[in-house]
Order: C-alpha cells, then sequence, then structure tokens
C-alpha cells in the first residue's frame, strides 16, 4: 500500500529515513525519486544529501544546521507539494544486454556457497519453484521478457536496483541467509522484487542466475558511456536482458577488453506514466510467458 | 615526501569527513574509522582536521621522509619509533629528511593515525583523498601503502611541541568490553519486544570477518514482529528481508541472522533491516576495537546522539591543542 501519510524514522544522528509506502510500484518510487529532486531544487538548509530508492528516501542531514523536528516538517511540506505522477514524462535510455541465463558462473559461486557456507537449493529453480513456475527454464524466459526501470543506484557504487515494469514478469525471491561473501562482476540477480546487476566482485544477498559481460561501471572511462560519470546508469534508465549462450559471451567480453565493444543503448524514447498504466490497465496479469 | 620503505598490514590515505555527496551513486565516505584520534592528530601539526594523512590498521608502517616536516602519531599504540628511538604519541614532532618513521603491531586499540604538516597531496577523486580500496579509488593509486611508493606531501611549516591535552584523548577499552551507543530505528519496529531485550542484554562478539565495509558480530538468534512475517512478498520471505532502501552509516543491518555495523566503506542500500544505527560519536569505539572484542550496546535518543556528536566535536578543536 501507498501510506496515506508518510514514515519518518531516525538513523541515528544524521539520517533520516522516509518510507511512502510498503509495496514496490512505480508510483512509490516517482515519490522518493521527486522528493529528492525537490530537495535538490529548493536547497532544504542542513540536508547533506539524500538516497531515494524503491519505496523510501534516506536524508543524510547536518544536525547543527536543522533539528530532527524541523526536518519532518520541511520534508512534509515538500512531499505535499509533489504533483500528480500521471504527469511525469522523461527521457529515459533503453541499454540492451547480451545475458547468459543459467551460466556457469553463478553456478560456481552457488556451490562454492554450498560447500562453505550453508547448503541451498540452486537459485533459479528455488525461484522457479517460489512463484509457481516450471522450472529454470521458464524462470529465464519469464525474468527475460520484459524491460526494467533503474529505481536507484547504491549499495556499490553503479549497483542498478531495478523493477519489471511488464507487470506479467514480477517475481519475488527472499535474500540469502547469511549473504554471500562474494559474487561474481556482472552477475544478474534479485531479491524481493528487486533485479539487480553486481558492477564488480563484492559479497552479495540477492538469489543469483545470470551474467553479463559488459562493464556497468568504469573508473578509466574507457567508453564513451562513462564520460560524464564512473556509473553507466542514471535513475529513469531502462534494462532489457538478451539472453545469449556462452559463446557470444565471451565473444562479447575480448571485445569490451579490447575497448571495441559498442553499447546496445536507444536514447530517442521519452517514458510517460500515463501511457504506461494505460498499458498495464490493458493486460491479461495472469497470463505468464 | 614519504617513502614507503614498508607499508605494514594495510595503511591507507584518508580525509575527514571523506567522501560526501555520492551515496544516491552508492559511493560510501570512507574516511578514518576513529575521527577522534584523526582530527586531533592533524590539529596538533597545526592541519584543519580534515586534511588528508594515514590510517595504519593493526600494524603500522615504516616511513622515510625525504624532506623536513612535522608529524604527530595519534590512536592505537603502535611503539612508533624515529629512527630507532622512541617517538612520542599525541604530540607534533619535528623530523629531517633523511629520517625513518618505524612502527610496529597495536598494543592497545587497532588503528593509529599519522598526520604530516601541510597534509598528504595525493589527487582528490570526487572531493576526497580518502581511499575506498574495495573500489580501488581515491588515496595512492586506489589502495593501501605499497613499498617503494613516494607519498606526496603538500609544502607547510607546521609546529612542532604542540601536545593533544591529556583529557582530550579518547580512552580505550582495556578489558576487551566496549559499550557503544545505538539510536533505535529506522526499521526497530520490526524486531519484537524479546528481540529489543536480547539485543541490549547480549555481550556481542566482532567476528574476524570485519573490515572497513562491515563489523560482523556473533550472538544469538533474533525474534522478530509480526509485520517481518505479514508482508507483501516484493520484501522478500526471510524476516530480515525488507524492500531495498538506504542504509544510514551505522546502521546495525540485520543480514538473515547476522548483524553487521555498517562502517565507513559499507553499502548505501540494501534489502535487509536496519533496527539500529550507532551514531558518529560512537564510531571511534568501533575503530578501536578488534575481533574477540564484545560490544554491549546502549540505547539512546536521537537527541542524546546529536549531544555526543556535538561534545565529541568540540573536543576535536583547536582548544585541545596545548
Amino acid at each position: 500500500m501507498i501510506y496515506e501519510q508518510p514514515k519518518f524514522m531516525p538513523g541515528g544522528d544524521r539520517y533520516a529515513l522516509i518510507e511512502f509506502g510498503n509495496e514496490m510500484n512505480l508510483e512509490l518510487n516517482f515519490m522518493a525519486q521527486g522528493l529528492a529532486t525537490a530537495i535538490e531544487q529548493s536547497k532544504t538548509k542542513g540536508v547533506v544529501e539524500t538516497a531515494p530508492c524503491f519505496a523510501s528516501m534516506l536524508v543524510h542531514y547536518d544536525p547543527d544546521a536543522i533539528d530532527f523536528a524541523d526536518l519532518k516538517k520541511e520534508m512534509m511540506a515538500l512531499i505535499s507539494s509533489l504533483g500528480s505522477s500521471d504527469d511525469i514524462e522523461l527521457d529515459s535510455r533503453l541499454f540492451y544486454f547480451p545475458t547468459v541465463y543459467l551460466d556457469p558462473w553463478t553456478k560456481e559461486c552457488i556451490d562454492d556457497y554450498c560447500a562453505k557456507i550453508t547448503k541451498k537449493e540452486y537459485d533459479p529453480a528455488f525461484i522457479a519453484r517460489l512463484n509457481g513456475l516450471a522450472d529454470a527454464n521458464q524462470f529465464a524466459r519469464v525474468h527475460s521478457g520484459t524491460e526494467y526501470w533503474v529505481s536507484a543506484l547504491g549499495f556499490w557504487p553503479g549497483l542498478p536496483f531495478m523493477m519489471a515494469l511488464d507487470p506479467r514478469c514480477v517475481l519475488t525471491a527472499p535474500k540469502y541467509n547469511p549473504p554471500r561473501t562474494w559474487t561474481p562482476q556482472g552477475t544478474v540477480g534479485m531479491g524481493g522484487a528487486s533485479t539487480a546487476i553486481y558492477p564488480v566482485a563484492t559479497p552479495g544477498g540477492y538469489q543469483i542466475f545470470a551474467r553479463i559481460p559488459v562493464p556497468i561501471w568504469d573508473t578509466e572511462k574507457r567508453f564513451p558511456q562513462f564520460e560524464n560519470s564512473i556509473c553507466l546508469f542514471k535513475p529513469g534508465d531502462r534494462v532489457k536482458f538478451v539472453p545469449v549462450g556462452v559463446e557470444e559471451f565471451n565473444d562479447v567480453e575480448a571485445k569490451v577488453k579490447a575497448g571495441t565493444y559498442v553499447y546496445n543503448v536507444v536514447e530517442y524514447q521519452r517514458f510517460s506514466v500515463r501511457n504506461y498504466k494505460k498499458w498495464v490497465k490493458s493486460l491479461d496479469l495472469k497470463a505468464r510467458f | 615526501m614519504l617513502e614507503v620503505i614498508q607499508p605494514g598490514l594495510e595503511t591507507s590515505v584518508q580525509d575527514y569527513p571523506g567522501r560526501i555527496g555520492f551515496w544516491n551513486q552508492g559511493f560510501p565516505p570512507s574516511g578514518p574509522m576513529d575521527s577522534w584520534s584523526f582530527r586531533l592528530a592533524n590539529l596538533a601539526v597545526g592541519n584543519p582536521a580534515g586534511a588528508a594523512g594515514l590510517e595504519c590498521q593493526y600494524m603500522g608502517p615504516t616511513l622515510k621522509f625525504l624532506r623536513d616536516g612535522v608529524i604527530a602519531v595519534c590512536g592505537a599504540d603502535m611503539q612508533a619509533k624515529l629512527d630507532g628511538e622512541a617517538l612520542a604519541m599525541w604530540e607534533s614532532i619535528a623530523v629531517k629528511a633523511g629520517q625513518t618513521l618505524s612502527m610496529s603491531s597495536a598494543k592497545s586499540g587497532v588503528r593509529a593515525y599519522i598526520a604530516i604538516a601541510g597534509g598528504i597531496d595525493t589527487p582528490p577523486w570526487l572531493g576526497s583523498r580518502s581511499t575506498f580500496h574495495k573500489a580501488g579509488v581515491g588515496g595512492m593509486g586506489g589502495n593501501a601503502l605499497k613499498k617503494g611508493q613516494v607519498v606526496p606531501v603538500a609544502q607547510a611549516k607546521g609546529t612542532p611541541g604542540r601536545k593533544v591535552k591529556a583529557d582530550s584523548r579518547p580512552v580505550f577499552s582495556t578489558d576487551k568490553t566496549w559499550t557503544i551507543e545505538v539510536v533505535p530505528g529506522p526499521n526497530d519496529d520490526w524486531v519484537d519486544a524479546a528481540g529489543h531485550k536480547q539485543f541490549l542484554a547480549t555481550n556481542w562478539k566482532l567476528s574476524s570477518k570485519s573490515d572497513r565495509t562491515g563489523f560482523r558480530l556473533d550472538g544469538p538468534q533474533w525474534t522478530f514482529a509480526e509485520k517481518a512475517h505479514k508482508k507483501a512478498p516484493e520484501h522478500g520471505a526471510e524476516p530480515s528481508n525488507i524492500i531495498d532502501q538506504g542504509y544510514p552509516l551505522g546502521a546495525i543491518n540485520l543480514a538473515g541472522q547476522t548483524p553487521i555495523i555498517l562502517v565507513n566503506d559499507g553499502p548505501s542500500m540494501g534489502g535487509f533491516i536496519n533496527p539500529y544505527t550507532v551514531p558518529s560519536a560512537a564510531f571511534w569505539k568501533l575503530g578501536q576495537s578488534k575481533p574477540g572484542d564484545l560490544y554491549r550496546f546502549k540505547s539512546v535518543s536521537v537527541d542524546e546522539a546529536q549531544g555526543l556528536r556535538k561534545k565529541l566535536n568540540a573536543i576535536c578543536a583547536p582548544a585541545s591543542i596545548a
């Protein structure tokens, strides 16, 4: 649900978390991103930075400049000034990534976790079972059947938190308990209803099942996509995973190494929330790919 | 200029407060774990409190000075020596070109800080010189110091013989137990009354699987409120799973059943609950405790946590130097 009144919770002496609702939908992400933009534009006194995510926004504030109660007042005033999300139209880039589903690298990582930390079911089979799908193959088909919306960047520099735009492809999964100590670079994983790509080898808590060979962050800025930021994505981008085999993965990986890879991205589209909602309404939500 | 003769276990360039303003892209602030000792070291040599210096972890480096300067060593006692003679900590000392500073393992605390008049002059990256090792950015080529490197230092005169007042220095635990303040929230309502009671009554053991991204704690199993069990599936099924959200630095992040305190190089977002947050004024204690040490958490209000911050900032000021 979307709360009537956003919840405002402290995080120690210099953070507050504002929660807009307790589910995942585009509406809530627009509220979080909208509030972050409003704070930036109004230059609210004492706000150091913000971190909007799916259904909430974290504020980092300077307690010498504003106290918790005043911060809450300022935030609530800004929230009530946000317009309807139906009117939002924004430029949205679409990235195509060659993706090996049910790949050998994440399989090896899961096997290592089972051997060293604790036994668990093979991640794609586990997600398939939980979501009433026939098997890991159907899972791969459903997961790759939608565009993903980049809702936020976080956890690790440049890591995109994404949600499926096609409601027929929304899947859910629990996170690892305990988390993994490593994950291969370029791994695609999901936890809750969120899908992410691991920019580098890091620990992680998502179920993992696929891998891309294309860098999504680059401190050396070897590709033109990184000219303005070492992070490939920004909120409002979209991602489409294109299933390929290991051979094509290796081919692309070699091109990346050689610096000759060309990113497959379209930059002419605008995303209209009104059109999107209209499309969602027209779908048979019980259908699966 | 400093030549690295021996790098120590993990010695890195840090500044304070670090790389601020990029949390929404996933960049942590980094910076010194014990910013109390760090700031005092800088103030002693006459630098601004946040100037770039060196953080030495567990075992300090051996460094050769390539020009005259003024240094101060604060924090953990790593038995610093200058050309083999014991070097006084918590005060500014003149060093000559050709002299060697050598440090060994920490006898008390874990992290020592070396400030140099002028400050370390590596190129800033996203506004800070702090090293974020895991992503390979900041500091000396994105990493801890390596043998043979020459670390650039900005020119400055510095004044030797300035001491940090005794009552302005942090006092490290001598019995391996630490009282760490925590503020309940942001997700404290996901834990039930028994879970809260147990959290505050347990001596949590700092795990050896801890680093500058997170401090893992060993202790009993958590229990949860109904909210953590009955929720929309997009949270994830485990009780500690929540729709991914921004993490406060200092959050006690409950990953499954393992609490991890998110520290200076920690993640900015994720899908686990944060029932408590360690306020900034208690970070120095995390920075000076070692695996095996015990934490006892003490619940404080937002106001109290902000009061502690104010008090610490007042200590980390020029008035503490005589």
